[in-house]
């Protein structure tokens, strides 16, 4: 009987903690699809549900009818190439780097990845106008080139770190035996180290792939013509009118959140795995 | 097949020498046992002619040539490991063949090959799945498959039955014995186990501290051992080991007279390691050495006392079974000529 109680105690606890968060977490995302389904006028009437909910809103975005929107698949489509241009590139930099620092041990590589670690110690946002500065003297401002460096950049640390700690998991003899075998380092890499990583690799990927899509900052900075920028930027434009379309402004940003949406459900069993390993020692 | 020679060998990590100038040869088609206790240099040993860790002095020679500089793939050997070391995403077939496929054998010879180990090794049935889906006995055997495929020079074994239980290591003790009857290629095989180095090798390097205590076959190192170390760590239960003083014939130690073997001359008066094993101790119903029975472990065929003289712990085994209970006074009787005695200060056979 006590058992049962206490239990019941647990599950309460745990609700008083959860309903709140759920809240938390749902309350914003409800008030984007409000706006997102609302008519013009109604968007800030303050009510729960509006009194007659539309599409026009999807339609408009779609079919670019409006003044804000007139590069909107061109914008979506900068988006997704710069997202799988930086996952890609993150992926092949941390790859190789975890690979060099953990299993072949390269000397003073520890070192490399720490002092690649401490750049997260300066807040992005501080590191804008160094980088502008950068790719300015590269040639490479207003050119799509820069954003996806920078936030290769920005991403790569933190999956080298990511990657470095699930290899060393690796057992070593697996090595050991390869290189009896007769592997060379690159057999090594591609046979035996690729096919071993890919949980920790898909999450490295995604995580790159989503710091993309989302980045605002860097993407403003960079990029400056209308046919150039991702969509993220394309949404601040939005509020630079006295009068912002704000049930556009919503719907776009709901269609701009779902491939995240999509992605991370798809790899979340990948993502929660690759992400934690190595978070702990075990 | 091939010959293995050490000439020299030593190992040091920075300042700290773990290895201290071993020289010894393995023959063409020899199963070597290195043993000894953990921290040795035993494995350490193997790796280095594996080529997994480097010499810091000396020469290691695999057929009359020096493969010190050489890369483990370039010289010819196979590796079994303690943890299998199978590649999880592999089948036992793809594990198998990963050195052919690495060498760019074409598809017959490896199917051949890899149809040829399994065969030894019972593994047909199983070319298909993956490690993780067998059984520890099964998983070392593909760890041995992947050896035989290579029909290398040398096979190493680095304490490859440690992970399994007891009744399986006895079974695959067997087993990898038969293999190298097989196979006759040359074998260098680690462990820690006595029992196992005694029942498979042709000859035992026993290794302590980084050194070579004594090289032999087993009933070598087991009717001569050459010091004190080797007595004390071949055979089991352990030998009987105590300290007296010579006098005549006889030793004098714990309250009690013992014989000495013939032919050991030592001056009276001579601080001695006198050791018996428990085999060599028999109950007699008068007239031996008196002792208190501590305690008596029927082990069926056997029987192992545990007795107590002049305050030392001794263990007997004899055959068959006793009435001796605990707490009974019996007495123990010798052979000389089956005494071992070792000098108190260096520990070496007199």
């Amino acid at each position: 009987m006590s058992a049962s109680w206490k239990k019941v105690g647990n599950e309460a606890r745990l609700l008083l903690i959860g309903i709140p968060v759920l809240l938390w977490t749902l309350v914003p995302v409800y008030h984007l699809f409000l706006f997102a389904i609302s008519e013009r006028d109604s968007a800030t009437s303050g009510r729960l549900w509006p009194k007659h909910p539309t599409l026009q809103n999807f339609e408009i975005v779609f079919q670019q009818k409006h003044f804000y929107l007139n590069h909107f698949w061109l914008q979506m489509f900068n988006s997704l190439v710069i997202a799988l241009a930086v996952g890609a590139i993150t992926l092949f930099v941390a790859t190789t780097a975890a690979f060099a620092i953990s299993r072949l041990k390269v000397r003073g590589g520890r070192t490399v990845m720490n002092i690649a670690l401490f750049t997260y110690f300066i807040p992005a946002a501080f590191l804008a106008v160094p980088m502008y500065k950068t790719m300015s003297i590269y040639g490479l401002l207003n050119n799509q080139w820069s954003l996806i460096l920078a936030m290769v950049t920005i991403a790569s640390p933190y999956c080298i770190w990511v990657l470095k700690q699930a290899s060393d998991k690796l057992p070593w003899e697996l090595d050991e035996a390869a290189r009896m075998d007769g592997a060379g380092p690159l057999q090594l890499f591609r046979l035996v180290y690729l096919p071993l990583m890919v949980p920790s690799l898909v999450a490295v990927g995604t995580y790159s792939l989503l710091l993309a899509w989302n980045e605002y900052l860097y993407a403003f900075l960079l990029l400056s013509n209308d046919t150039d920028v991702t969509l993220a930027v394309a949404l601040g434009h939005f509020l630079a009118a006295d009068d912002s379309p704000w049930e556009l402004l919503m719907a776009t940003g709901l269609i701009y959140a779902l491939p995240p949406a999509a992605i991370y459900y798809a790899f979340k069993r990948y993502m929660v795995s690759g992400l934690t390993a190595g978070a702990v020692k075990s | 097949m091939a010959s293995v020679s050490f000439q020299n060998i030593q190992k040091a990590y920075g300042r700290v020498k773990v290895i201290h100038g071993i020289e010894f040869t393995i023959n063409d088609g020899e199963f070597v046992v290195l043993v000894g206790p953990s921290g040795c240099g035993k494995s350490t040993l193997l790796r280095m002619l594996a080529g997994l860790e480097e010499i810091s002095g000396g020469q290691i020679l695999i057929d009359g040539t020096v493969v010190n500089e050489l890369e483990s793939k370039d010289r010819d050997i196979a590796m079994v490991f303690q943890s299998y070391a199978l590649y999880p995403h592999m089948t036992v077939r793809e594990n198998m063949g990963f050195s052919l496929r690495l060498r760019k054998a074409d598809a017959a010879t490896t199917a051949e090959r890899v149809a040829g180990a399994a065969r030894i090794l019972n593994l047909d049935a199983l070319l298909d799945r993956y490690p993780r889906e067998l059984s520890g006995g099964q998983r070392q055997r593909v760890a041995m498959g992947r050896a035989i495929v290579r029909d290398p020079k040398v096979f190493l074994f680095d304490e490859p039955l440690s992970n399994l239980d007891a009744k399986l290591r006895v079974a695959m003790r067997a087993e990898i014995k038969a293999l190298h009857q097989r196979l006759k290629t040359t074998t260098v095989y680690v462990t820690h186990d006595q029992i196992e180095a005694m029942t498979m090798a042709d000859r035992i390097v026993v290794m302590h501290d980084g050194i070579v205590e004594q090289i032999g076959t087993p009933l070598e190192l087991f009717d001569r051992p050459g010091n004190l170390f080797v007595a004390q760590f071949i055979g089991s239960p352990a030998m009987n080991v105590f300290k007296g003083t010579a006098q005549g014939g006889t030793l004098q130690a714990l309250g009690a007279s013992w014989p000495l073997p013939p032919g050991v001359a030592v001056g009276a008066g001579r601080e001695l390691h006198y050791g018996i094993r428990p085999t060599d101790l028999r109950l007699a119903a008068e007239g031996g050495i008196p002792a208190k029975v501590v305690v008596v472990e029927p082990t069926g065929a056997e029987t192992e006392l545990l007795v107590d003289v002049g305050g030392q712990r001794l263990v007997v085994v004899m055959h068959g079974r006793t009435a001796a209970r605990p707490d009974d006074t019996v007495q123990l009787q010798l052979d000389g000529a089956k005494a071992h005695v070792f000098d108190a200060a260096g520990g070496q056979r007199l």
